[in-house]
């Protein structure tokens, strides 16, 4: 017995809400247990053991969104083991247990602290240069990107199995993900630059320099550990206090 | 309309943010113009969001661990700025933004506890759906996952409309009592643009940041002086 390949396609729809309901106890235990039904019903016609089945995915469970499909993907895998009397039933959960470190430690890195906030700030800088057809380019490119990646996972957890670690692996993504932050770091301070010198076209003299001024500031402050909030709302009164200075300055002469 | 219009887009972009898709909709740099546009401000709303999406760049869901929410404080200071902008006549002007953001920022982390206890609210729902599952009514049971998606929708939806209206009252009422605070506003604004690209910089953990940043910065601006000059 396997799983109808529509079948799959709705399990990977589910995918998406897998945090629908995070709860501190069993964290994404819900959305995991949503995500598997379609394909447990499939696999199970005995409501007693469609249950057990369920029951299994109830326990707690947390990884990142987008690699979590690979998990789910490899759960299938050996639910249809399981089913068919192939695999004990503890399969399936020795599977996630293994899993769900890994794969969230390479997605917070890749997605989490790389690919999307390389987007944001890509998207930041092209906002800036060319107005909103850069903004929905950098998230159509970014979401045809995840969505593939999210899918690939998937499709290959489901065919893979317990080798999906050597496809995950063989995509280098911690490599990938130095290269974005380095990537990343770069286009921010271009859409700083852009933000200086679009400050200047409002006809305020001081301003690029007070963006410069905020960026070195701010450098320095934060890597010091300080606050981001706290950080902004000094980065505007500061900047205020600079202007109103000024002008005193030049009406004392 | 236009507070009902912000309620429905804030609580979209909760539900966007982590319970289902998170396809960017919700970043800052998204979902202010998205704020602008439904508000009839699209350029009030590009105009905020390459700040705000730099400013929490680093606001990033890893683990359990909780970031402010950058959905909430976006689309919040937009709709702020946008229909106080509408009230004096001037759109979204840089002083406006300034005192948009410092009057509503913090919603951001109050979003962070709201958070929070939605995920203590939903352990609820997990326990209720696995006694569903021992009962045997599974479908029921599932539908909880869903329901998980009311409560982060109805907190954006609330607040976000009072704090846009809190900032569309005093930021026209303050900037007409002092119109001479219109410079040094601007300037504010400035200043907090520029931390906010340093605080996106930091945001990536970069060996050799500092010098990237610094060189960026310096290529950004010249480019586009020169792209002005060229037009």
């Amino acid at each position: 017995m396997t799983v109808p390949r529509a079948t799959l396609r709705r399990v990977f729809w589910r995918c998406l809400f897998l945090q629908a309901a995070w709860n501190r106890r069993g964290m994404q235990n819900l959305g995991f247990a949503y995500a598997m039904d379609p394909a447990l019903r499939c696999l199970y016609a005995d409501p007693a053991r469609r249950r057990e089945a369920l029951r299994r995915h109830l326990g707690t469970f947390n990884c990142h969104p987008y690699t979590a499909a690979a998990i789910v993907g490899g759960a299938i895998h050996h639910e249809e083991r399981v089913a068919q009397g192939a695999e004990p039933e503890t399969a399936p959960l020795e599977y996630k247990q293994v899993l769900q470190g890994p794969l969230a430690a390479v997605g917070d890195s890749f997605f989490w602290a790389g690919l999307r906030p390389f987007f944001g700030a890509l998207a930041a800088a092209g906002t800036l240069a060319l107005g909103w057809p850069a903004l929905a380019a950098a998230i159509l490119v970014y979401n045809a990107l995840q969505l593939w990646l999210r899918w690939s996972f998937f499709r290959a957890g489901y065919r893979m199995g317990d080798a999906v670690v050597e496809r995950v692996a063989a995509l280098s993504l911690p490599r990938w993900a130095e290269r974005l932050r380095t990537g990343g770091t770069v286009v921010a301070g271009l859409a700083g630059g852009l933000l200086a010198a679009r400050s200047a076209a409002g006809g305020a003299a001081l301003a690029p320099a007070l963006v410069a001024a905020g960026a070195l500031a701010g450098w320095w402050v934060l890597s010091r550990g300080a606050r981001l909030l706290p950080c902004a709302y000094g980065a505007m009164a500061l900047g205020a206090a600079a202007a109103v200075a000024l002008s005193r300055l030049r009406g004392g002469r | 309309m236009d507070y009902l219009l912000l309620a429905l887009v804030a609580g979209l972009a909760a539900v966007e943010r982590k319970g289902f898709l998170q396809a960017m909709l919700s970043r800052p740099v998204a979902l202010a113009p998205l704020t602008g546009l439904a508000l009839g401000d699209l350029q009030g709303g590009l105009l905020l969001g390459p700040p705000l999406e730099l400013l929490w760049l680093g606001a990033v869901n890893l683990g359990a661990a909780l970031p402010p929410h950058e959905a909430l404080g976006a689309a919040a200071v937009t709709g702020g700025a946008v229909l106080a902008g509408k009230a004096l006549g001037t759109g979204v002007t840089p002083a406006v933004a300034c005192l948009s953001l410092a009057l509503v920022a913090t919603l951001a982390t109050l979003g962070r506890r709201t958070d929070r206890l939605i995920e203590e609210w939903n352990v609820r729902l997990a326990a209720r759906a696995e006694a569903l599952v021992e009962g045997g009514s599974l479908r029921a049971a599932l539908r909880a996952n869903l329901r998980g998606l009311v409560l982060p929708f109805a907190a954006s939806f609330v607040l976000a409309p009072l704090a846009a209206a809190l900032a569309a009252v005093a930021v026209p009422a303050a900037l007409r009592r002092f119109p001479g605070a219109l410079p040094p506003l601007a300037a504010g604004w400035a200043a907090l643009c520029g931390f906010a690209a340093a605080a996106g910089a930091r945001a990536f953990r970069a060996a050799r940041g500092f010098g990237l940043l610094a060189l960026s910065f310096s290529l950004g601006a010249v480019a586009a002086r020169l792209a002005g000059a060229w037009r």
